[in-house]
């Protein structure tokens, strides 16, 4: 879509790249391509544990709604347990 | 042509108006909507002038593509002297206005002086009239709209108007066009009150005559497709902008508890999901709208389910009013940040700061630096969903002491209140920041710390930087217009290559803030929409105006600049906390307690953060304390400004 019709701009090409079905984790460092069974309501991440509640937006393009709370404190809890033992073995706390 | 329509210069203090026409030239340097009214500003505005004083400046403007055959080109922008801040003021709404506008022959309304009573101004086909606004004074911002077009035969009318806040001078008081469409940053509404000027009413019927109208029509059927295949925009399509709230809480991307937590637990009844089935219940399945030309149609209308305004019809509410008046108080019912956006929309007042102020004295009275004798006995803890209604009704009204005080904004307020209360403002340059938390994205803490109008997440924040996106894709996007092999990293809670993002973004921004379009119509969230590259052809088959990438580029770059210059003359300095380029300490010593395991315990690296700035100016050509260079100024051809060209 560039001035010239035949040059395809960065944006235009990317489209190529698009995923439909899958989300991303979203733990920062993780964002690992989840892709849920059509219509369910739940997953979590292998790799991190994150657990989240869906909602399809269409019947082709699922949406994290939200962390599963209980999964989500328990994992927040079990870092800053991990962080605080680690700061007071290195005199930071 | 498109690119015919003009400049109006109105002078409410005798009067007068004079129209003139836009020069090419002036075009190509600047383009048009908000950067060309950078330029307006710094040659209209005397330097140090009262915000609220007569020769305060303010401009209204659509963009360079506003009405033509181009899709979502809806945003009407406002510039002036900011109230609230002391420097630079801007804001950008979507809706009717600026198309309508366009259609009345005009493009950029420069409006300085005040008038002795309240009026306003009634534009019309070339035409330029002042009116008596007596009996509009006190009407709310819907109330106005509906009175002009019955005053003046015309439902089509389209209106700028003001509510009662602005009336009042709550210097974060909006301007508003249609039920909720707010230019609500920096207290445009103020400065329209301070000039007596209720509304800016604009009804056209001229031809806007495009270039090349077969091809611009066929060639928009792909600008649509683009933008409506985007994910992002499917999404949008169906549950509106808040459902980047509800992404960024899953997270721990979100402020609660005035930048206590990082992420609001169990908000289940506010997840965009939530209003979706209170707008399909209240409105039926077909609920979501959009702006002139748009195909997203982002906006949800839905009634008001319960409470004291069941039943009343409004529309949005957009992500900042979840976190003003859910996440940020605290408060976890859909029943009270649709009640508070009702209010805030008929107010005129900017959702994201009063959320915000509200919340700081929210943290101020449970650490006892103010307490029940001056809220007048108002038990202003968090999650006090009646107090925190009652205090939209106060400040916007004046009414009451801290009332009063926090409609000032917050650094007047802190300095008022006094005792360390400063330290609880999270601000930039004297505006409150968006309610995301930026602690583990340095990309988006250098956005809005170094963003032109104070903390703004609407000027340069590389939010795709949250998608981990290859670095192969983020070359592709960020190496043009202008070559770059610099640092970039997949990782969005690195900081190298970061300023390259922020300032690349910058430019994208000004240059779609100046065509006139909407943001969720660049790459803005979808790395597959419009940039520098689509953006000609457009202009092109519209308008007849040959621009390469690059011209686009240079000329965003030249109006950042504009707003960098005027702001250094009206006193930004690097490390000021008030004024400056800088985040609040909590930042750099407070860290994340909530969300994703990688979040718990991040916080800004204070040095590394640093090292980004230096970095930024360093692209921009300004030297170490943020001042543009003098070479940079001749490669942009600002050496002479202010030239007052117009």
């Amino acid at each position: 879509m560039a001035i010239e019709n035949e040059k395809v701009s960065a944006s235009e090409s990317l489209r190529k790249t698009r995923t439909y079905g899958k989300v991303r984790c979203m733990n920062p460092s993780c964002m690992g391509r989840l892709e849920p069974a059509p219509g369910s309501m739940q997953i979590t991440c292998p790799v991190c544990g994150m657990s989240y509640r869906l909602f399809w937006v269409t019947p082709e393009l699922p949406r994290i709604r939200g962390p599963v709370w209980e999964v989500n404190r328990k994992l927040a809890e079990e870092v800053m347990a991990k962080k605080k033992l680690e700061a007071s073995k290195d005199g930071s706390l | 042509m498109a690119l015919d329509r003009k400049i109006a210069y109105i002078d409410l203090s005798t009067g007068k108006s004079e129209i003139k026409p836009i020069p090419l030239e002036v075009r190509k340097k600047f383009i048009g909507g908000r950067g060309l009214d950078a330029y307006l500003l710094f040659n209209n505005a005397p330097q140090g002038c009262d915000p609220l004083g007569p020769e305060n400046t303010l401009i209204i403007s659509g963009g360079l593509l506003t009405a033509t055959c181009a899709s979502a080109t809806s945003r009407t922008h406002i510039m002036a002297k900011s109230p609230l801040t002391g420097l630079l003021g801007s804001t950008n709404m979507g809706g009717f206005f600026s198309a309508e506008m366009a259609w009345a022959d005009f493009h950029h309304l420069v409006i300085t002086g005040k008038a002795e009573k309240p009026v306003y101004l009634w534009i019309h086909n070339g035409q330029i009239e002042i009116r008596d606004a007596v009996k509009l004074w006190g009407k709310s911002s819907t109330e106005t709209q509906w009175a002009i077009r019955e005053e003046l035969g015309d439902q089509e009318i389209k209106s700028a108007v003001i509510g009662q806040a602005g009336e009042n001078l709550v210097t974060y008081a909006n301007v508003m066009t249609g039920i909720k469409n707010a230019g609500g940053r920096t207290g445009m509404g103020c400065v329209m009150g301070s000039k007596n000027l209720k509304a800016v009413a604009v009804r056209g019927t001229m031809d806007v005559k495009i270039a090349h109208p077969l091809e611009a029509l066929e060639f928009n059927k792909k600008f649509i497709e683009q933008i409506t295949t985007a994910k992002v925009n499917k999404t949008q399509g169906t549950l509106g902008t808040h459902f980047i709230w509800g992404a960024t809480n899953s997270w721990g991307g979100i402020r609660t508890r005035n930048f206590q937590f990082n992420q609001m637990e169990n908000a289940d009844e506010l997840e965009p999901e939530s209003l979706d089935d209170i707008a399909t219940e209240t409105m039926g399945p077909y609920h979501m709208t959009g702006c002139f030309g748009c195909q997203v149609h982002c906006r949800a209308q839905y009634r008001i389910p319960s409470g004291p305004y069941a039943g009343i019809y409004n529309e949005g509410p957009e992500y900042t009013s979840f976190g003003a008046f859910g996440s940020e108080p605290d408060c976890n019912k859909a029943e009270t940040v649709l009640t508070a956006n009702y209010l805030v929309n008929q107010y005129g007042v900017d959702n994201l700061e009063i959320g915000s102020i509200i919340s700081w004295a929210m943290e101020l009275y449970e650490l006892g630096i103010i307490t029940s004798k001056e809220t007048d006995g108002i038990d202003l803890r968090f999650s006090n969903a009646d107090a925190l209604i009652e205090m939209i009704h106060r400040i916007c009204t004046r009414k009451g002491w801290l009332g009063n005080v926090l409609a000032d904004g917050g650094i007047p307020a802190s300095e008022k209140i006094g005792k360390h209360s400063f330290d609880y403002l999270i601000q930039v340059k004297g505006m409150n920041n968006l309610h995301s938390d930026e602690r583990a994205t340095p990309g988006l803490a250098l956005n809005i710390a170094t963003s032109s109008r104070g903390s703004d997440h609407l000027r340069s924040r590389p939010a795709i930087d949250l998608y981990h996106l290859p670095e192969s894709v983020l070359r592709k996007i960020y190496s043009s217009p202008v070559p770059y092999e610099g640092p970039l990293s997949s990782d969005s809670m690195e900081y190298i290559g970061k300023p390259w993002q922020v300032f690349w973004q910058e430019n994208c921004y000004m240059a779609v803030d100046s065509i006139g379009i909407c943001k969720y119509h660049t790459t803005f969230l979808g790395a597959t929409l419009p940039n520098f590259e689509d953006w000609p052809r457009a202009i092109y088959l519209n308008t007849g105006l040959e621009l390469t990438p690059k011209d686009i580029w240079d000329a965003a770059e030249r109006s950042n600049n504009m707003e960098r210059l005027f702001n250094l003359r009206e006193g930004l300095t690097r490390y000021d906390l008030v004024k400056g380029d800088m985040l609040n300490h909590r930042y750099f010593d407070e860290p994340c307690l909530r969300g994703a395991p990688d979040v718990i315990g991040i916080m800004i690296d204070r040095k590394k953060f640093d090292v980004m700035v230096d970095e930024f100016y360093g692209h921009h050509g300004w030297d170490k304390e943020g001042v543009p260079t003098q070479a940079t100024l001749t490669r942009l051809g600002l050496e002479q400004e202010p030239t007052h060209l117009l």
